[in-house]
C-alpha cells in the first residue's frame, strides 16, 4: 500500500482527497496546510507520494517541491493545480514534480495519476 | 464529483470551511476599507481566499459560486501583478463584499438542504466590466503584456539542440505520436512533462507543437493532432514504450523508429516553429511574496471541529460520573465499616480527578463571543452607509466566553439591538452637531463575566428613549394596567419588550414591524437569560442581556423543608445555626427579622415561600441559614441541613416556566428530582 | 438513499394515522393520537412538587435522567381530583420538543379510528365546555373524546385570558 502526504491549505480539499485516496487503497500518513509544513512533514514521514497544492501561504507548492527534492531527490510529488496555472505547473515540473492534476478532478483521475508513479 | 463518496460530511466540511474563509475575508475588508489603498498582503489574501473557494465550489459543481469567485480572483490577480494606478478602492471593496454576500447566501441555501442555484452572472459581468475599465486606464499610462494571465518575466529565446552527433549503431531515432486521455486538461503541460522526463534518456528532442510552454492554445492542437516528439536514444523500443505508457493520461502512443531522411525532414519541420524555453529558474519573488505572514496560517492554533452532539453527550456523562462518584464515596454500606482511611484517601483523589475532568469538559464548550461580535462590524458599516449616519462600533470584552449552545441564540438579538440603536437611537449628523454631540456616534458592544452570568451590553450615545411616547403607546395597546405613578422608569422602558409594541411611524428597511424587541426577549429567555432596558433622554439607551453560564455542576447543600428536599448552592451559604425564638423581631408589617452580631437580617421561611404544609414552623426546631450575594443577605428558615452534595444543574422543563425562588432542578442519588434554590431571587425578588 | 428513508417514514406515519391510545379520566374515555405518545409509565412514582404552578401541574419526575413535568388531566379539565391508585398511569407525550407526562386514571388500549368516524366536537352553545377536545371518535356504539394535545399543553397566558373571559 502506498503512503501519501496531502499538502493543501484548504481543509475541504484535504478532506476530499483523503476520502478518495483511502477509498482506493492508499494510506494517507499525514496532512499539511502550507508548503513549509509540507516539507517538514515530508522529512518526518518520508511518504511514497506527496500531493501538493500549488497556491498556498507561507511557502507555495513550487518552493515546497524544491525543499522536498533536497531531502530526497527521488521524491514523488503530484501537483494539484487550478485551470490557468500552466506556467506554475511548468515551474513545478522543472523543480522536480512527477505529474499533476487539474481541479476539479474526478476520483478516476486521482487514482490514475497516483498509480502511475 | 463522484457520488459514491458520501456527500454529507463533505458538504458539511465545504460549508464550514468556506463560511470561515468568508468571515475572515469580510473582517479584513472592513478593517482596511477606511485606508485609501490595499496593501499587498491584503490583495494576496483576497486572491488566495477566492482561489480556494473557487476550487472547492468547482469540485462540488456549484457553478454560480465558482464563477463568481473566479471573477474576483481574476480581478485581484490583475491588481496584484500590475498594480494599476487608477483604482476605485471603495468600488473594489463593494465588489468583494457583494461577492461575499452572494456566496454566503448560496451556502445558506445549502445549509437548508436546498440547491445552490443562484445566478452570479450579473456580478461576474459587472466585475469583468470593471476589470476591463482598469485595464484600459492602465493601458493608457503604461505598456502591458497582452497575455495578462501570465506573470511578467517570460522572454522568448531560441533553443538549439546541443547534440549534433550522427546516429551510431546503438543510438536510434524515434518518432512518437501521443494522444492524451480526453479531459485530463493542460495537455500542453503534460506534453512538457513528458519532454522533461525524456531529457534524461534521450537527446536531440524536438516536438510539435513547439510552443507548448508559452502558448496555451497549443492545447487544442495537441487534442486534435496529438503531440509529436522526435528524439534519439540508446534505449530499445520496448523501453521507450514503457517509459511513455507508464505516464498517466496517455490514451494512445504511436512509436516507431525513424530513417535518416525522415529524421532530418522532421527535425527541420520542428525547428521552423519558434521553440521557446525559459531557463529553469525559481520564481523567487512569487515564493517570497506569498510567504508574507497574514493572520491566518501559521498563527492559527491546532484546531479540530467536533460535532456538538458529541460534546453534549460528554457533558451528560461527566455529570453522571460526578453523581455516581458521590454514590460511591457516601454509600450507606460504608457506614458499618470501621477504619476507612485508605478508602477515603482514594476517593479524595478520585474526586480531584473528576473535578478536573469536569472543568476541562465545560471549558470545551465555551466559545468566545469574538466571531459573533465581529459580525456586527459589517452591519454597522452597511447601515451607516445607507442611513447616512456616522456610526462607530466599539467592541469591548469580545474574548468573553459563552457556551456554544447559547451563542447561536445571541446573534439575532444582538443584531436587532444594534439595528435599533442605529436606526432609532443615533441622530443624524446634522442633529448631533446642533446638539453639540461629537459627529461620530458610538455604539458600544460589551461583554463581561459577573458572578456566574455573562452580561452583553449594547449602549448607544444617541437620543435615548422617549418615556412619554412609550407610555402613551403602551396604554393605547392595553399593555399597562398600573397607574402611571406606580411605574418606575425601568418598568416603563421594559414595555417595549412586550409583543405588538412599536412607536416607529415608519417601518424602516432595517427594523421592520414591531416584532423586534419581544422576539429579542423571547430569544434571550429561551437560553435562560433576562433583558434590562435603561435610558437617559438625550444621552442614549442601554440594553443589557444577562445570560447564565452553561449547565454547571455545583456544590450544593441539601436542605429539608417538610417532605421536600431542596438544594442550596454552597457558594451562597455564609453560615448556619439554630436560632433562639427570642432573637426574632417582628416589624409592624409582620415581617420577621433576626439580629446576628449586630446586623439585622430579614427572615424568609421557606415553607411559606414554597407553600409546604408539613414543614416545621417553630423557629427553635429548625435551622437558620444565612445566604448572601452581591446585593445583600437574608436568613432562610429550613427544617434541617442534610449534607453536601455535588449536583448537576438541569434547567426546569420549559413547560413549567419561571418559578420565583427556584433557579433549576437536579436529580438526587436516590433518583428523585429536586429543586435548586435561586438565592439571588430570594434576596431581591424584583431582580434575578 | 434519503428517498427510501423518507418513504419509510411516510409509510410509518400512514400506518399510525388513525391510531389512538385510549384512557380513562374520571368516567370519560379519551383518546390521543399515538404519534404523540413516547411512553407509558405504569404507576405513580415520586413526584417532586413545584411551588407557584397551576394546580393541575403536579410537579416533576425523573424519567431515566430526563426531568419532565407531569400534569393531572382530571384537574386540567377542572374536575374533582381523584386519588391515585395502582391503576393510575402516566402517559408521556412529546410535542414540539416539549415532553409532558399526563396522569390518567387508567390506560385502555390502542384502537384505530378512521377519519370518517371522527366528527367535530359540539360547540359551546350545547353546553360542551371542554376546549381540549379536537373531535369525537365513534367506534361501534362507543364514543371516545379525541384530545387536542397542543391545547392541552398551551401556555398559561392563553389560559389566563380564557379565565378572564
Amino acid at each position: 500500500m502506498k503512503s501519501v502526504l496531502i499538502v493543501d491549505d484548504a481543509m475541504f480539499m484535504r478532506y476530499t482527497l483523503r476520502k478518495i485516496l483511502e477509498k482506493n487503497g492508499f494510506l494517507v500518513v499525514g496532512e499539511a496546510e502550507n508548503g513549509l509544513l509540507g516539507a517538514q512533514k515530508y522529512g518526518e514521514l518520508l511518504p511514497d507520494i506527496v500531493t501538493m497544492d500549488i497556491t498556498m501561504p507561507e511557502l507555495n507548492g513550487i518552493g515546497a517541491v524544491q525543499l522536498i527534492k533536497q531531502i530526497n531527490p527521488q521524491a514523488n510529488i503530484v501537483m494539484i493545480s487550478a485551470m490557468g496555472q500552466q506556467h506554475l505547473v511548468r515551474e513545478a515540473i522543472l523543480a522536480g514534480a512527477s505529474n499533476f492534476l487539474v481541479k476539479p478532478f474526478s476520483e478516476e483521475r486521482v487514482v490514475e495519476v497516483l498509480n502511475s508513479i | 464529483m463522484d457520488k459514491s463518496l458520501s456527500k454529507e460530511p463533505m458538504l458539511e466540511m465545504f460549508i464550514f470551511e468556506n463560511l470561515q474563509l468568508l468571515e475572515q475575508l469580510e473582517q479584513t475588508i472592513l478593517a482596511h476599507e477606511k485606508e485609501r489603498c490595499l496593501e499587498n498582503a491584503v490583495i494576496n489574501e483576497i486572491f488566495r481566499i477566492m482561489h480556494t473557494i473557487k476550487g472547492a465550489a468547482a469540485m462540488m459543481m456549484y457553478d454560480g459560486i465558482s464563477s463568481l469567485a473566479h471573477a474576483i480572483e481574476d480581478l485581484f490577480f490583475y491588481i496584484r501583478e500590475f498594480h494599476p494606478d487608477e483604482m476605485d478602492y471603495s468600488k473594489i471593496c463593494d465588489i468583494v463584499l457583494e461577492g461575499i454576500d452572494f456566496i454566503k447566501n448560496e451556502i445558506g441555501k445549502l445549509e437548508q438542504d436546498q440547491e445552490a442555484d443562484g445566478d452570479s452572472s450579473p456580478f461576474v459581468e459587472n466585475i469583468g466590466q470593471y476589470l476591463l475599465q482598469i485595464k484600459e486606464a492602465s493601458r493608457n499610462s503604461k505598456l502591458i503584456n497582452e497575455a495578462a494571465a501570465r506573470p511578467a518575466g517570460h522572454r522568448k529565446k531560441f533553443y538549439i539542440s546541443t547534440s549534433k552527433s550522427p546516429p551510431t549503431e546503438s543510438i536510434k531515432r524515434y518518432h512518437a505520436l501521443i494522444y492524451f486521455t480526453p479531459g485530463c486538461e493542460m495537455e500542453n503541460i503534460r506534453a512538457f512533462n513528458l519532454v522533461h522526463k525524456l531529457k534524461d534518456q534521450a537527446e536531440q528532442i524536438d516536438y510539435i507543437p513547439a510552443d507548448i510552454i508559452e502558448n496555451n492554445d497549443s492545447v487544442e492542437f495537441i487534442r486534435e493532432n496529438g503531440f509529436a516528439v522526435i528524439f534519439s536514444t540508446h534505449l530499445q523500443q520496448e523501453a521507450i514504450n514503457e517509459l511513455f505508457m507508464k505516464e498517466a493520461f496517455i490514451d494512445s502512443l504511436d512509436l516507431r523508429v525513424m530513417e535518416d531522411e525522415e529524421w532530418e525532414i522532421e527535425q527541420l519541420r520542428a525547428r521552423n516553429q519558434i521553440v521557446l524555453e525559459e531557463e529553469p529558474s525559481v520564481r523567487n519573488n512569487e515564493v517570497r511574496e506569498i510567504g508574507a505572514n497574514l493572520h491566518s496560517g501559521s498563527t492559527r492554533q491546532s484546531l479540530i471541529s467536533v460535532n456538538v452532539d458529541k460534546l453534549d453527550r460528554l457533558m451528560d456523562m461527566v455529570g453522571e460520573l460526578v453523581i455516581s462518584e458521590t454514590m460511591v464515596a457516601f454509600n450507606p454500606d460504608l457506614r458499618t465499616a470501621a477504619k476507612l482511611d485508605n478508602f477515603h484517601k482514594a476517593t479524595r483523589q478520585h474526586r480531584k480527578i473528576i473535578n478536573e475532568l469536569q472543568d476541562i469538559v465545560m471549558s470545551i464548550r465555551m466559545v468566545p463571543l469574538s466571531m459573533t461580535f465581529q459580525k456586527m462590524n459589517r452591519l454597522v458599516r452597511d447601515m451607516s452607509k445607507k442611513l447616512k449616519k456616522n456610526v462607530e462600533l466599539v467592541i469591548i470584552g469580545e474574548e468573553t466566553e459563552v457556551d456554544k449552545n447559547i451563542i447561536e441564540h445571541l446573534s439575532d438579538p444582538i443584531m436587532h439591538l444594534i439595528r435599533n440603536a442605529i436606526d432609532h437611537g443615533v441622530e443624524s449628523p446634522g442633529k448631533r452637531a446642533s446638539l453639540g454631540k461629537p459627529p461620530a456616534a458610538r455604539v458600544y458592544l460589551e461583554a463581561k463575566n459577573e458572578g456566574g452570568d455573562v452580561y452583553i451590553i449594547i449602549r448607544d450615545d444617541g437620543a435615548g428613549l422617549n418615556k412619554e411616547k412609550i407610555l402613551e403607546r403602551a396604554r393605547a395597546r392595553g399593555l399597562i394596567q398600573k397607574p402611571d405613578s406606580n411605574l418606575s422608569d425601568g418598568e416603563i422602558y421594559s414595555t417595549i419588550l412586550l409583543p405588538g409594541f412599536s412607536t416607529c411611524e415608519e417601518i424602516s428597511e432595517f427594523s421592520g414591524r414591531g416584532v423586534g424587541m419581544d422576539v429579542v426577549l423571547k430569544n434571550i429567555e429561551e437560553v435562560g437569560g433576562t433583558v434590562l432596558v435603561d435610558s437617559t433622554p438625550g444621552q442614549g439607551t442601554t440594553i443589557s442581556l444577562k445570560i447564565p453560564l452553561t449547565l454547571a455542576i455545583i456544590n450544593g447543600m441539601r436542605v429539608k423543608v417538610g417532605n421536600s428536599i431542596y438544594i442550596l448552592p454552597i457558594t451562597s451559604i455564609k453560615e448556619s445555626f439554630k436560632a433562639k425564638p427570642d432573637n426574632i423581631i417582628v416589624d409592624p408589617d409582620g415581617n420577621e427579622m433576626l439580629m446576628v452580631r449586630g446586623e439585622c437580617y430579614p427572615v424568609l421561611r421557606l415553607h411559606q415561600k414554597f407553600q409546604l404544609k408539613s414543614a416545621l414552623k417553630k423557629i427553635a426546631e429548625g435551622i437558620i441559614v444565612i445566604v448572601q450575594n452581591d446585593s445583600g443577605s437574608i436568613c432562610l428558615f429550613v427544617d434541617a441541613l442534610l449534607g453536601e452534595q455535588q449536583v448537576v444543574v438541569k434547567a426546569l422543563p420549559k413547560f413549567i416556566g419561571k418559578i420565583a425562588g427556584i433557579s433549576a432542578c437536579t436529580l438526587l442519588g436516590d433518583g428523585r428530582a429536586c429543586l435548586i434554590i435561586d438565592v439571588a431571587n430570594l434576596i431581591n425578588p424584583s431582580k434575578g | 438513499m434519503s428517498e427510501i428513508l423518507d418513504e419509510a417514514v411516510l409509510q410509518e406515519e400512514d400506518t399510525q394515522k388513525g391510531k389512538f391510545l385510549t384512557f380513562l379520566v374520571g368516567k370519560e374515555e379519551y383518546g390521543i393520537e399515538i404519534k404523540y405518545v413516547t411512553e407509558i409509565i405504569g404507576g405513580i412514582q415520586a413526584i417532586t412538587e413545584i411551588p407557584d404552578v397551576p394546580e393541575y401541574v403536579k410537579g416533576i419526575i425523573n424519567l431515566r435522567g430526563k426531568i419532565i413535568p407531569v400534569m393531572d388531566v382530571n384537574l386540567r379539565f377542572n374536575k374533582e381530583a381523584r386519588d391515585y391508585n395502582d391503576r393510575t398511569c402516566i402517559i408521556v407525550i412529546d410535542i414540539d420538543e416539549l415532553s409532558v407526562g399526563l396522569i390518567v386514571d387508567n390506560v385502555a388500549e390502542v384502537i384505530s379510528i378512521a377519519d370518517a368516524d371522527i366528527v367535530p366536537p359540539p360547540d359551546v352553545r350545547s353546553g360542551f365546555h371542554n376546549r381540549y377536545i379536537k373531535g369525537i371518535g365513534k367506534i361501534g356504539s362507543e364514543v371516545k373524546l379525541i384530545l387536542d394535545c397542543q391545547r392541552l399543553l398551551s401556555t398559561e397566558e392563553l389560559e389566563n385570558l380564557d379565565y378572564i373571559n
